[in-house]
């Protein structure tokens, strides 16, 4: 069975650095004999969570737009990798807008109870974050993971590594880091190797 | 001189829980003739995500035309700024991290062409307040908005000393925050404080 890998590029800026070190994760995945689709936010028609609660009551969200069928996507996916920059400590609003849409998978786990993962589909569902910031400090990341633990807890998937390279502007560009594309290329054919072992036990 | 208030309320939900801490901090603000209070609700700011293309680094302004054209002066002009979100995902509302994103025009400014953000007589002169609602009752729900948060007040010359935080845990569904124990005291208790707060600036 083909491992389905899918990026979610949350970059406004087509690419970039962020989008270029997802390309290299996908890169290493599709090396490694996976499947592999990429998606560019920017490209979709999606608004933002409209906080109505609707989906509490019946599970579904209100407002039928990309974010549904993106979502629909996400959750037959074996691997995803949601790439962002960090913009003023965060992700970007176009992710933001996107993983609070997940709202309604929320409710079912929590308020319906008609969704559940169980601990052998999380572990066979791997997360990775990819990120790059400007600025060198150690802490540029610390805010953006809490959003992406709940989006991976939301979809049942494994937070699996984050891919992250700061101080963009002192390197003048992620094509100028000493590591970074080596390092995703690498974490995207191990990720691979991972999964179709997991999938060989669980039949 | 009037003191001109802006408050943003970040809250796609609009007189939800959010909001509704932001319009009792406003309340005890409003004591005085002299405050001018204008309220946004960010939901219909038309305010879109940054797009990253760094153009404000040359042109001391931003490429997109849309609701940022006119929040653009009042949050200069403004001298008390207040910002409301609920926490969604762990984080601020993506309407608040559109609105702070776009507030990159201010950082190009102030640390690319080191061009003042507000005349150097009105640095120390501003206030920032930050107001968020969150369904889940851990104490750690709001930290990751905070770091956020901070940079937009930081771009628009309002210190991290200088903001002040109300933040309310385990209020989910609309109106719960009115069955609060204290939000609505602390809240008008606040406005009022900030408001005294900055008089005794203006008169420095």
């Amino acid at each position: 069975m083909e491992i389905k890998v899918l990026g979610i590029s949350g970059s406004p800026h087509r690419h970039g650095n962020t989008e270029t070190l997802l390309d290299s994760f996908l890169y290493g995945t599709k090396t490694a004999g996976a499947s592999v689709e990429k998606v560019v936010l920017r490209d979709l028609d999606y608004s933002p969570c409209r906080g109505c609660n609707a989906c509490h009551k019946t599970g579904e969200c209100i407002v039928k737009d990309d974010a549904i069928a993106l979502f629909d996507k996400i959750l037959k996916a074996d691997a995803i990798a949601v790439a962002s920059p960090i913009y003023s400590m965060g992700i970007t609003a176009e992710l933001k807008g996107l993983i609070d849409r997940g709202q309604y998978l929320w409710a079912r786990k929590f308020i319906l109870k008609t969704l559940y993962f169980p601990n052998d589909h999380i572990v066979r569902h791997k997360g990775i974050f990819i990120s790059t910031a400007g600025l060198s400090w150690d802490n540029v990341f610390d805010a953006a993971f809490p959003a992406i633990t709940a989006f991976f807890n939301g979809v049942g998937f494994e937070y699996y590594d984050n891919i992250i390279a700061n101080n963009m502007d002192q390197f003048k560009g992620i094509k100028n880091h000493p590591t970074a594309l080596r390092e995703a290329f690498e974490k995207g054919q191990n990720v691979v190797g991972v999964l179709n072992k997991l999938h060989n036990r669980v039949p | 001189m009037p003191i001109k208030v802006l408050a943003f309320a970040g809250s796609p939900r609009r007189h939800g829980n959010s909001e509704t801490l932001l319009d009792w901090v406003l309340g005890g603000m409003s004591t005085d003739d002299d405050i001018v209070i204008e309220k946004v609700a960010l939901t219909d700011a038309n305010i879109n995500p940054c797009k990253g293309c760094n153009a404000c680094e040359r042109l001391n302004k931003c490429v997109q035309r849309d609701g940022m054209d006119f929040y653009h002066d009042k949050i200069v002009d403004a001298d008390i700024i207040l910002l409301s979100s609920p926490i969604f995902c762990m984080g601020v509302a993506s309407q608040v991290k559109a609105l702070i994103d776009r507030a990159q025009v201010f950082r190009s400014r102030k640390y690319v062409l080191k061009l003042p953000v507000v005349p150097p007589e009105r640095k120390g002169k501003r206030l920032g307040v930050f107001l968020a609602s969150a369904g889940q009752k851990w104490d750690n729900v709001f930290d990751a908005a905070i770091p956020s948060v901070k940079c937009f007040y930081h771009v628009i010359d309002i210190r991290d000393a200088d903001i002040s935080y109300l933040m309310i845990n385990g209020v989910d569904e609309k109106g719960a925050i009115e069955h609060h124990l204290t939000a609505k005291t602390e809240a008008e208790k606040l406005g009022k404080t900030v408001i005294a707060e900055l008089r005794k600036r203006l008169a420095l």
